[in-house]
């Protein structure tokens, strides 16, 4: 199966000479659709470089990133922009809604970039708030509404229009449990459907709910759990 | 030992026979501490000898005569209630902390030169992930995904018990490995010119 | 201060962190600063008032007593800088005497005459003016009033000394110099005292005689003069310049109430005043989004200090005193630095100016009020944001919201109210226009207006905001962040729809003082044609050229000149240039056709000309042919307002003498006329009154004479200066004029365009302000924008949208305000006009549209287009520190 997003022998190096951080050492990663990947590892283990440069928001110092078979180097900043609006959606740990927006405009915000039609891309964005379940909050403004409908919000504007690919930056960090909970839901179930999902975090808890969680120690992929079939505890409860 | 409490606090809600008191237990805990059925009527004799329940006669299975005694139901006594009382009443103590074989073993490790902590910690920490991936699919996916009855949600919060669990193992075992790292840090007397704040920096979080 | 302390300090650390910020700010309050410190360092050296100017009309001497006549006045300590005022009948033909001003200065007081007064010489074939000062400069007294630099000072009846300026005329030391039939040789050069550019002449104060006969001026040295010998004097005639006077001023108020100027000062106070509110709140709204974004850096800041016990005016002291320090490192830089432009300016400055000036002055209570101005000014654009700042939700705040309160919904009533009071005060004062202070209450008004105005600009943000749903993404974007940014939006909005209501205003009273003049203007000439005119400058004693000679000399050079342009003499009843008497001609009609529809006609040319054709008087238009007509009948024409028909007219010719009261000669001849209606309504004013046919003036014996030279043709302005040139070549007292109909003055262009220079360059900043302050504010959005997929160049459509969002939000605000006291001193600038057919003209109302439009629609998407393409186009990254 072909990967949404493969980053091939990626190196990141931040700064120069004396100040030289080198934040991913040739890394290798895949994400395929329908699958959910946490990326596990502690600060500075390059878990959020990995990130940007998934989305294409920094380019590697070496080794390329290739999201749906494209790969990235090959398109300029405005290319890489039009990736970001139609493959790659954002989910950010402080949700980072734009406050003047409303929650349906901040969803319909990719399609409207990508210069869809005010009517449609509302409707897209209705859409997706209705996946989310909070379609009757459309018209709030973030400040007018909790972090966990916030964070939907995020999410919903993350998957508006059929993006295959979500990645996700400490998503639950800014939330209670309960809550967290569900927005792991949430992504979880949009991985279900399909999509190709990568998730950044240090909490062991929400990297459970991946499919596969790939450990990050100093820029380098130490572990992977859960590439095979999981064992199920009790094979009565097999639903 | 908690078995014997529970099975007393669930025959509090009605009188049972041995098999039916193996299926509640388990309805409620998901199956993660199996009973076989010897462990149960031992510790119903032994519930019995010490008055906290009494044996209520054959009824309710007679379909299943022809099992003779194993036909016996048993109910709680005055005294088994006020015991599931207190027990309820009284915090499980933390006093005498359960053997960790896990503990015990990185604590060994560390102390025998030529041994890669750093490896048992990492293969320790993706066992544990993986399993801490089990529990969360089983949390998301059966019964205790949408509990709707008593029992389901029991299962979901035992499930629960156990990813908090998994999770603090792998919160020990990250604390481990960050202090494993400051230490062989600190060690190499060498680079005494090195930058102080920077390892420490990278540690502090 | 012990409260203040660590506010300062968190102020003084921000601002060294946010350079830019900080940067701003200083800009915008030390340039104003700068510029009137400049001013006034400026101003004040270039003044020469009290003990400075004492040395220079004093001399060595102890005051200087002048008298016109007998009579009792008022006068100011300083009555050469406030003047004075009689307070009776005058008896100008007496006088006062040496003995009567012994009476009161004491007897052995010493009284040098001095004369004050003017001459005019002839230079080759120019005749110049210069002042005369006739004093003996070899007394010790007049020390100080010339310093000799060449040759020596006058020990004679006949000699002069001279200034710089009389030398750079072409005199020279040595030469000598007719005045009025005298000759006075010119033994010295100097510095005069007062007079830098315009040319002086010093001499005995026989020579020197100021002409009037009964002004007498004296220098007095008689120890010093009291003011109560000053009231003395006063009362008897004299008006004195008391140097002990000058040095320790009374109070003046009870004379200058006697003296009419309070008044003087009060409009003049009132224009400061106008001045420096419009300016305060300028620089106020200009600096003041700085300190919003400042207040909003310092939100959590301050919700801490709240949270832990703080009161929200110890919240408001954090921001407040980053307006003490950046308010007041902006006056101080300002002020040193205006002071020395100030100083770099003055020998730049003195080249404009006709006297000299005194020693370099720093005014020092201006220049401390100017600091004060610059400190209030930071202080008052602070003190908003730090009041909104200190009730924001501590909560909310803390939680990592928004902690904005929402707008006081009585705002706007205030505001309304506001406008309202300013329309109502600007009608008044266009209705009450006749009084001059109709000018006051437009100005008050413009002022409530503006405040009313500020107070209405959150809200019409908030509802541009609201309306912004259907626009494109960044235009929603922007208008709804500059609404959620209120504090930092409104003031920007306010900025710019203040300068544009100022331009609006001023182009308005322009425009209409523009129309007023172009509908009075009065036309020398039919449209299209040229006069040469030329008047010989006779000095007494001279006698007056014969005038046709120069007339055929100054016509060749014109012909030669300009070939292609056709020349030809207009002929008038001849006027004599004799000095001592001159010859008056005047056509009458009947009396019953002298007022109403006969006389009352607006003439530009010769009362009377002469001439057989129309054309050759000038006439054009559809009473050519009647005029022509009737010439060629050897009938004298008459133009009339309405009367028409033939009539019996007479020419009265009166001979007047130097200083007599009646004609000495007068002849009557009758002339057989036809009146001719000129309709001034559409032609304008008449080439003449009277057009008399040769066959008239040779019959009764007339003397005709050449009047002007009219050419015709392809008179660009190149043409016309080297018309000019060639005939000022030939003789002195001629005067090129091409009729072009009304044309605005240079100078009101060069004002209109400095003006919407001034105001274009105020409303760009403005919105710059707003602009990129808004844009670092929003660094956090554009980073999300980004990572949803903008492109790069988003970025400066963000920017170039807030700032067709200020831009025009404030200019269309800001226009609609401005036509409130504009409209207004339209009235009182253009009413009660006279018309170029003498009729009552005005009150003139024009709008400049095009300025306008340009103002407000062009302005805006200009400054949009330049913010848009300055604006860097890389979206941040997302940051979170990890």
């Amino acid at each position: 199966m072909n990967a949404v997003l493969h980053l091939a022998s990626v190196s990141r190096v931040h700064g120069e000479g004396a100040t030289e951080v080198h934040a991913l050492r040739s890394v290798t990663f895949r994400a395929h659709p329908g699958e959910l990947v946490a990326v596990m590892g502690p600060s500075g283990s390059g878990k959020s470089t990995l990130l940007t440069l998934a989305g294409g928001l920094d380019a590697p110092t070496s080794g390329s990133v290739w999201i749906e078979g494209t790969d990235l180097a090959t398109l300029d900043n405005a290319g890489r922009a039009r990736m970001r609006r139609t493959s790659v959606g954002y989910v950010f740990q402080d949700f980072n809604l734009i406050p003047a927006l409303t929650a349906a405009e901040n969803v319909a915000l990719p399609r409207e970039l990508d210069g869809e039609k005010g009517r449609i891309a509302r409707r897209l964005a209705l859409t997706a708030l209705e996946e989310v379940g909070i379609v009757d909050l459309a018209d709030r403004f973030p400040d007018e509404m909790s972090g966990g409908q916030q964070q939907r919000v995020a999410i919903a504007r993350a998957i508006v229009g059929e993006r295959r690919l979500i990645l996700a930056d400490e998503p639950t960090g800014a939330l209670d449990t309960d809550t967290g909970e569900e927005i792991l839901r949430l992504l979880r179930a949009r991985c279900d459907a399909g999509a190709a999902g990568v998730m950044v975090t240090h909490e062991a808890r929400h990297a459970a709910w991946a499919d596969r969680v790939v450990f990050l120690r100093d820029g380098v992929v130490v572990d992977e759990t859960g590439a095979d079939e999981p064992e199920i505890l009790l094979a009565g409860d097999r639903a | 030992m908690s078995i014997r409490q529970a099975m007393l606090a669930i025959l509090e809600q009605g009188p049972m026979y041995g098999y039916q008191l193996r299926a509640e237990f388990e309805q409620r805990t998901g199956e993660t501490w199996p009973l076989n059925i010897g462990q149960v009527y031992t510790t119903l004799t032994r519930l019995e000898r010490d008055g906290l329940v009494e044996v209520v006669g054959h009824g309710g299975a007679d379909d299943q005569a022809d099992q003779g005694e194993r036909h016996v139901s048993y109910r709680a006594t005055e005294a088994g209630r006020s015991e599931v009382s207190e027990w309820f009443a009284t915090p499980v103590p933390r006093s005498q902390p359960p053997r960790d074989e896990l503990a015990i073993k990185l604590a060994i490790a560390v102390t025998i030169p030529g041994v890669d902590v750093a490896t048992i910690i990492q293969r320790q920490r993706s066992a544990t992930m993986a399993s801490l991936q089990d529990y969360t699919r089983l949390k998301r996916t059966g019964r205790a995904a949408t509990p709707e009855e008593p029992a389901d949600l029991a299962w979901s919060l035992v499930l629960d018990a156990l990813v908090f669990d998994a999770e603090a193992e792998v919160r020990w075992l990250d604390h481990c490995e960050a202090r494993l790292r400051r230490a062989a840090l600190d060690r190499p007397p060498v680079r005494r010119d090195a930058p102080a704040a920077a390892p420490s920096e990278e540690i502090v979080r | 201060m012990r409260g203040w302390r660590p506010a300062l300090r968190i102020a003084w650390r921000d601002a060294l962190r946010h350079r830019g910020r900080s940067i701003l700010v200083l800009v915008m309050i030390s340039l104003p600063v700068l510029a009137v410190s400049a001013a006034a360092v400026v101003i004040k050296t270039a003044e020469v008032s009290g003990v400075e100017r004492a040395d220079r009309v004093l001399g060595a001497a102890d005051a200087r007593v002048r008298t016109e006549g007998r009579g009792a006045l008022v006068q100011a300590p300083d009555p050469l800088e406030s003047g004075w005022t009689p307070v009776g009948e005058v008896d100008l033909d007496a006088p006062l005497t040496e003995d009567e001003l012994r009476a009161v200065l004491g007897q052995d007081a010493r009284l040098v005459p001095i004369e004050d007064g003017s001459a005019a010489t002839r230079l080759d074939d120019r005749v110049f003016d210069f002042s005369t000062i006739g004093v003996d400069l070899s007394d010790p007294i007049a020390e100080g009033l010339f310093e000799l630099e060449a040759g020596r000072l006058p020990d004679a009846p006949g000699e002069v000394v001279v200034n710089g300026a009389m030398l750079d005329k072409g005199f020279a030391v040595g030469d000598e110099l007719d005045v009025a039939g005298t000759a006075l040789r010119i033994v010295g050069a100097g510095r005069d005292a007062t007079a830098y550019d315009y040319p002086v002449v010093l001499g005995s104060s026989q020579d020197m005689r100021s002409g009037a006969v009964n002004l007498r001026e004296w220098l007095v040295d008689a120890g010093p003069v009291s003011w109560s010998q000053v009231r003395e004097l006063n009362a008897i005639g004299a008006v004195v310049v008391s140097r002990a006077v000058l040095a320790d001023p009374p109070d003046d108020a009870s004379m200058s109430e006697q003296l009419g100027y309070g008044t003087g000062q009060e409009e003049t106070y009132a224009v400061a005043a106008l001045i420096i509110v419009m300016a305060l709140i300028e620089v106020v709204l200009l600096a003041g989004p700085a300190f919003a974004v400042g207040a909003r850096r310092h939100a959590r800041t301050l919700a801490l200090i709240a949270a832990s016990g703080g009161t929200p005016a110890q919240a408001r002291r954090v921001i407040i005193a980053s307006g003490v320090v950046l308010g007041l490192v902006a006056s101080v830089a300002g002020l040193v630095l205006g002071v020395l432009a100030g100083w770099a300016a003055l020998p730049f400055v003195q080249r404009f100016n006709g006297e000299w000036f005194g020693p370099f002055e720093a005014p020092w209570p201006y220049l401390a009020a100017i600091v004060v101005f610059g400190l209030v000014s930071a202080l008052l654009a602070s003190v908003v944001p730090a009041w909104l700042a200190s009730r924001q939700d501590v909560v909310a705040v803390l939680a990592g919201r928004r902690g904005d309160r929402r707008p006081r919904a009585s705002t706007p009533v205030v505001g309304l109210v506001l406008l309202g009071i300013g329309v109502a005060a600007s009608a008044y004062g266009a209705v009450t226009a006749g009084g001059g202070s109709g000018a006051f209450w437009i100005a008050g008004a413009a002022i409530l207006s503006v405040l009313g105005m500020i107070l209405v600009v959150p809200v019409v943000v908030s509802t541009v905001a609201r309306l912004a749903g259907r626009l494109p993404l960044t235009a929603r974007y922007a208008a709804r962040d500059a609404a959620r940014h209120r504090a930092r939006t409104v003031p920007a909005v306010a900025a710019v729809a203040a300068t544009v209501a100022g331009v609006v205003a001023l182009g308005i009273a322009n425009a209409s003082d523009e129309e007023s003049n172009e509908a009075t203007y009065w036309p020398q000439a039919p449209m299209g044609t040229g006069v040469v005119s030329w008047g010989p400058n006779v000095l007494p004693g001279e006698e007056a050229p014969d005038p046709e000679p120069v007339w055929s000399s100054i016509e060749q050079v014109v012909r030669e000149t300009v070939p292609g342009v056709e020349v030809e003499r207009t002929h008038g009843l001849a006027e004599s240039y004799d000095p001592n008497g001159w010859t008056s001609q005047q056509v009458v009609l009947p009396p019953d056709l002298e007022d109403g529809e006969g006389w009352g006609l607006s003439v530009y040319g010769p009362s009377v000309a002469v001439s057989d054709t129309a054309a050759g008087a000038g006439v054009v238009g559809d009473v050519l042919g009647d005029v022509d007509r009737a010439l060629a009948a050897g009938r004298t024409v008459v133009f009339t307002l309405a009367a028409e028909g033939d009539v019996e007219a007479s020419l009265v010719e009166e001979t007047w003498r130097e200083g007599s009261e009646q004609a000495v000669d007068r002849r009557v001849h009758r002339l057989d006329a036809v009146m001719v209606p000129w309709d001034q309504a559409t032609s304008g004013p008449a080439p003449a009154s009277t057009i008399l046919p040769t066959a008239v003036t040779d019959e009764l014996g007339l003397e005709v004479m050449t009047r002007d030279l009219r050419l015709t043709g392809d008179l660009d302005e190149a043409t016309e200066t080297r018309v000019d040139e060639a005939v000022r070549g030939v003789t002195d007292g001629t005067y090129t004029y091409v009729e072009r109909g009304y044309e605005r003055p240079d100078e009101a262009v060069v004002v209109l365009l400095v003006l919407g220079a001034l105001g274009g360059l105020l409303m760009l900043g403005g919105t710059l302000t707003a602009t990129f302050l808004a844009l670092s504010d929003a660094r956090p959005d554009l980073a999300t924008l980004s990572a949803v997929g903008a492109a790069p160049r988003t970025r400066r459509r963000v920017a170039a949208s807030y700032a067709v969002v200020v831009g025009l939000v404030g200019s269309v605000l800001g226009a609609a305000v401005g036509f409130i006291p504009g409209v207004a001193i339209s009235r009182p600038l253009t009413a009660a006009q006279m018309g170029p057919s003498g009729e009552e003209a005005g009150p003139f109302l024009a709008v400049p549209w095009l300025l306008v439009a340009v103002i407000v629609v062009a302005l805006p998407l200009l400054t949009a287009a330049v913010v848009g393409l300055t604006a860097r186009s890389r979206l941040p990254l997302v940051a979170r520190l990890d």
